[in-house]
């Protein structure tokens, strides 16, 4: 009750920390999505560049979230600043993206590769009319849990300046206010449950009806 | 049309070639099958004419032109392609799977769409029933007929078929080879066909080549092949019936005795008396005023009967007749089961044509064989 008083009472103030939340993924999304699956393209055909660079993320993966932040800001340019928080999230959305696109493209079936190819279709064509409309599922599914990972990392942005509705968290912990962290986790939750929502519509665009609903 | 120069494969890190100094040719319009047990080289063989294998020395030409001077994607535009799996693109509708090629080529719309329909139904599919399906929604068979449709697309002259019935049922297989022996009767296509399974072999192709350990062991019509085994490695491959094989590519027609004797049903008993007295055979065919045949009297018949016109009543019909496209096998399935030593061969408007006699064919594969016993070697030279 007193949680509900307390989001009735700073609806506005709540509201823009859900856009600035929403806003900072959106950036975070874009980047992502454009620089790793490019690069999961890039190694497809290249096993022993595409370990390096799975391992890499890994590694970046394996780095707790509000240190990678505290060794963006050290970073000269970077500093206290949004294009920080940005980055820590692209970074961490590195690992589900690259590695789903590599298995992806990697894993079509042999037989209709082979067809592809016995048709006379350029590794280009292939590569745009095959591979990759046969791996939108999967790739979908790499870039649905990054996102979903980072709407709950970037809460802890609120350390290096952003003011999102990891604001409510940080400060009901600092003043032990239960009502303002009950608020903060439960919007957070409904954010990461509506953007995982808008995936599955945005699946059921992108994905040809003769594959849909077969991979995960 | 296709030609295979001393072509050589050797995969890296192998010890034996794949395939070994093959030569042969493939007449335009021809089926030629590739048969042989795993690993002997077909498949392999079969890739590289549209370059998925490169040799490793050796030339193939496809219509004169070396291979290796073309550029890939255009020599492979012009080659039909059907697998297996038949490799259907899952997201693409039946419809934009038989359009690939002609869009490689750049058709326009019209004559995409008056081709991808054409096809279908020269492969038995309704286009306003499958052109919009998904390949998850075909049945092994009907994918298949899709995989044909689309390597026949831009209609090449050159057709690349590996094991394409393998993957369906026995019934459906069967149904699948004989649409296409009637498909290629009207496409003529010059076709490179792999399959592991003889007997599928036999009745699809013009000529085989049988290939063991990446070399070709024989290649010859199918009647040579099974009248004239090369080796005991043909021999056995072909398996011991193999003169039962044989009897299905040898036509009824072979066999036929013509010269025989026909009454007509309103003739006189004198006439069938005197028709009996000039043949030294015990039966009579006898036909109506059309010309069809009503069936035969034997000689102990025509001698019980009195009367000018009473003999008709000892006509008796044939049990069975065969068209003339039957094959010796036919005609020797259906003298077992009704147990007779003689069939007569009928067109469909119930002309009669001859007789065939189980003798006939006995005597007739026995020739056959011995004509094509190779001579003896060696032993017996004149001294």
């Amino acid at each position: 009750m007193r949680s509900l008083r307390y989001f009735v009472n700073n609806t506005d103030r709540i509201l823009g920390y859900a856009g600035e939340h929403a806003v900072l993924i959106l950036m975070a999304v874009v980047m992502a999505v454009l620089v790793w699956v490019s690069v999961g393209i890039l190694i497809r055909n290249n096993r022993r560049m595409a370990r390096g660079v799975l391992g890499i993320a890994s590694l970046i993966m394996s780095v707790p979230s509000v240190a990678l932040y505290g060794i963006l800001v050290t970073i000269p340019g970077l500093g206290l600043s949004r294009q920080s928080a940005v980055l820590a999230l692209v970074l961490y959305a590195m690992l589900p993206i690259i590695r789903n696109v590599y298995v992806a493209l990697n894993g079509v079936d042999a037989a209709i590769m082979e067809n592809a190819r016995g048709m006379g279709m350029s590794a280009r064509r292939i590569l745009f009319r095959v591979q990759l409309p046969l791996a939108t599922p999967v790739i979908l599914a790499g870039v649905r849990v990054s996102v979903v990972m980072m709407v709950g990392i970037a809460t802890l942005a609120v350390f290096i300046g952003e003011r999102n509705l990891g604001v409510l968290i940080q400060q009901g912990l600092v003043r032990t206010r239960s009502d303002m962290i009950i608020v903060g986790a439960v919007l957070v939750s409904a954010f990461a449950i509506g953007i995982d929502y808008l995936f599955s519509k945005l699946e059921h665009l992108l994905v040809s009806p003769g594959i849909r609903g077969e991979a995960a | 049309m296709i030609r295979f120069k001393n072509v050589t494969k050797r995969y890296p890190g192998m010890v034996r070639s794949a395939v070994d100094g093959l030569s042969l040719e493939v007449n335009q319009g021809e089926t030629c099958v590739f048969v042989g047990p795993s690993g002997c080289g077909k498949t392999t063989t079969l890739k590289m004419v549209n370059r998925i294998f490169e040799p490793t020395s050796g030339e193939i030409l496809v219509n004169g032109e070396n291979i290796l001077s073309q550029d890939q994607d255009t020599l492979r535009q012009g080659i039909g392609y059907v697998i297996q799996k038949t490799g259907l693109f899952p997201h693409y509708t039946v419809f934009e799977n038989v359009a690939t090629v002609p869009r490689l080529l750049g058709w326009d719309h019209q004559r995409i769409n008056s081709r991808v329909h054409e096809l279908l139904r020269l492969v038995g599919l309704d286009p306003d029933e499958n052109a919009h399906k998904y390949p998850r929604e075909l049945s092994g068979g009907q994918s298949q007929r899709v995989g044909v449709a689309r390597a026949l697309a831009a209609d090449p002259p050159v057709m690349l078929m590996d094991e394409p019935f393998g993957a369906v049922d026995p019934i459906t297989r069967t149904q699948l080879q004989n649409e296409f022996l009637t498909l290629q009767q009207k496409v003529r296509k010059t076709i490179c066909f792999v399959t592991h399974d003889i007997d599928e072999a036999i009745k699809m192709g013009n000529r085989i080549a049988i290939m063991n350990n990446g070399r070709l062991v024989q290649y010859d019509t199918p009647e040579k092949l099974l009248l004239a085994p090369a080796d005991d490695f043909v021999a056995e491959f072909i398996g011991s019936d193999r003169s039962l094989k044989v009897l299905s590519l040898l036509p009824v027609p072979k066999v036929l005795k013509r010269q025989f004797r026909v009454v007509k049903e309103t003739a006189e008993l004198e006439t069938v008396r005197a028709s009996f007295d000039a043949t030294e055979r015990n039966r009579l065919v006898i036909e109506d005023e059309n010309s069809n045949v009503v069936g035969y009297v034997t000689r102990g018949d025509a001698g019980k009967a009195s009367s000018a016109r009473g003999w008709n009543r000892f006509i008796k019909p044939f049990p069975t007749t065969l068209p003339p496209e039957a094959t010796l096998r036919d005609a020797l399935a259906v003298m077992l089961q009704h147990d007779v030593g003689a069939i007569p061969v009928m067109e469909h408007t119930r002309k009669f044509l001859g007789m065939v006699y189980l003798d006939d064919i006995r005597s007739y594969v026995g020739e056959a064989y011995q004509e094509s016993e190779p001579e003896p070697a060696g032993e017996g030279a004149p001294s």
